[in-house]
């Protein structure tokens, strides 16, 4: 009985532990996957875009790459429940407003991806100011 | 259809509402029912494999209605967080393979239950159980990734 116990109870973990190797993305909703945080780009440009949206908001701006040629930047953000307690609404960022974000490049070859950016007006100065959090970041959650 | 559904007002305040009582809340309780579930069911594996032999069976038969119960709970918080965002949801593998290892998880639970209510250990119906749970929720979390 004992023994026939063990051989189920190790065949279980076994199977379980594979699975878990086999699915190395399992705990939190990390941002690493999709975006590279040794790496740092900076752009700026008016926005086209503003989706303000749970799990995870996105921003959209247009600006200028190397070449010259005009890119449309897709900048993650916190979901809106979170963008709220910095002071963000929907209102916050309306097409044409030229910002500046900086932050991590996505992974993603050839994209204009970007995520726990800083984003503020050209001269630096916050978009909005007196939130419960200061805006430095916005990691997607 | 998907876009339909998105667009409802239920959707919408899901999706785009600020409060921490909107979607966070609604992912909060999803994760609850899912410990109660996989939870209660993985009592019920693990005393089938031999674990705490002191348990009788039959006397876990109420854990059944708290799987059904915490099942139920999932689907409606499940559909809620499923219409936000319906229309890239709707195109994702990894979600329809959720959905099809949860049918196999509970009919799993189903077949289960008579073993429990017959006093009868089922050790290879625990390991299924553990199996699909498990890969269940990993295509559930892998839905923010794929």
């Amino acid at each position: 009985m004992k023994l026939r116990h063990g051989i189920w109870m190790g065949t279980a973990l076994v199977a379980v532990a594979f699975l878990l190797r086999a699915v190395p993305v399992v705990a939190h909703h990390s941002s690493a996957p999709f975006y590279d945080a040794t790496k740092h780009v900076e752009a700026e440009g008016p926005v086209t875009r503003f989706l303000f949206k749970n799990p995870h908001s996105f921003l959209y701006f247009e600006a200028a790459d190397a070449s010259g040629q005009k890119v449309e930047w897709q900048v993650e953000l916190g979901p809106a429940a979170s963008l709220t307690r910095t002071g963000w609404t929907p209102e916050t960022l309306k097409p044409g407003t030229v910002i500046k974000a900086s932050g991590q490049p996505s992974r993603a070859e050839g994209s204009h991806g970007m995520c726990c950016a800083r984003i503020t007006r050209p001269d630096g100065t916050p978009i909005t100011a007196g939130g419960r959090y200061t805006e430095e970041q916005q990691p997607p959650k | 259809m998907t876009a339909w559904l998105e667009a409802t007002a239920l959707a919408t305040w899901v999706r785009t509402s600020p409060s921490i009582w909107a979607y966070p809340t609604i992912l909060t309780i999803h994760t609850l029912g899912l410990g109660i579930v996989v939870g209660a069911c993985a009592i019920i594996d693990l005393r089938f494999l031999g674990f705490a032999p002191g348990i009788d069976l039959p006397s876990l038969l109420p854990l059944f209605s708290f799987i059904w119960w915490s099942f139920l709970v999932n689907a409606a918080t499940g559909t809620l967080l499923f219409i936000a965002e319906a229309t890239t949801k709707s195109v994702q593998l990894v979600f329809y393979i959720k959905l099809s290892l949860i049918g196999l998880a509970l009919w799993n639970t189903v077949i289960a239950r008579r073993a429990v209510r017959q006093n009868r250990e089922a050790p290879a119906l625990a390991i299924t159980s553990l199996l699909l749970w498990s890969a269940a929720i990993t295509a559930g979390r892998l839905m923010a990734y794929l």
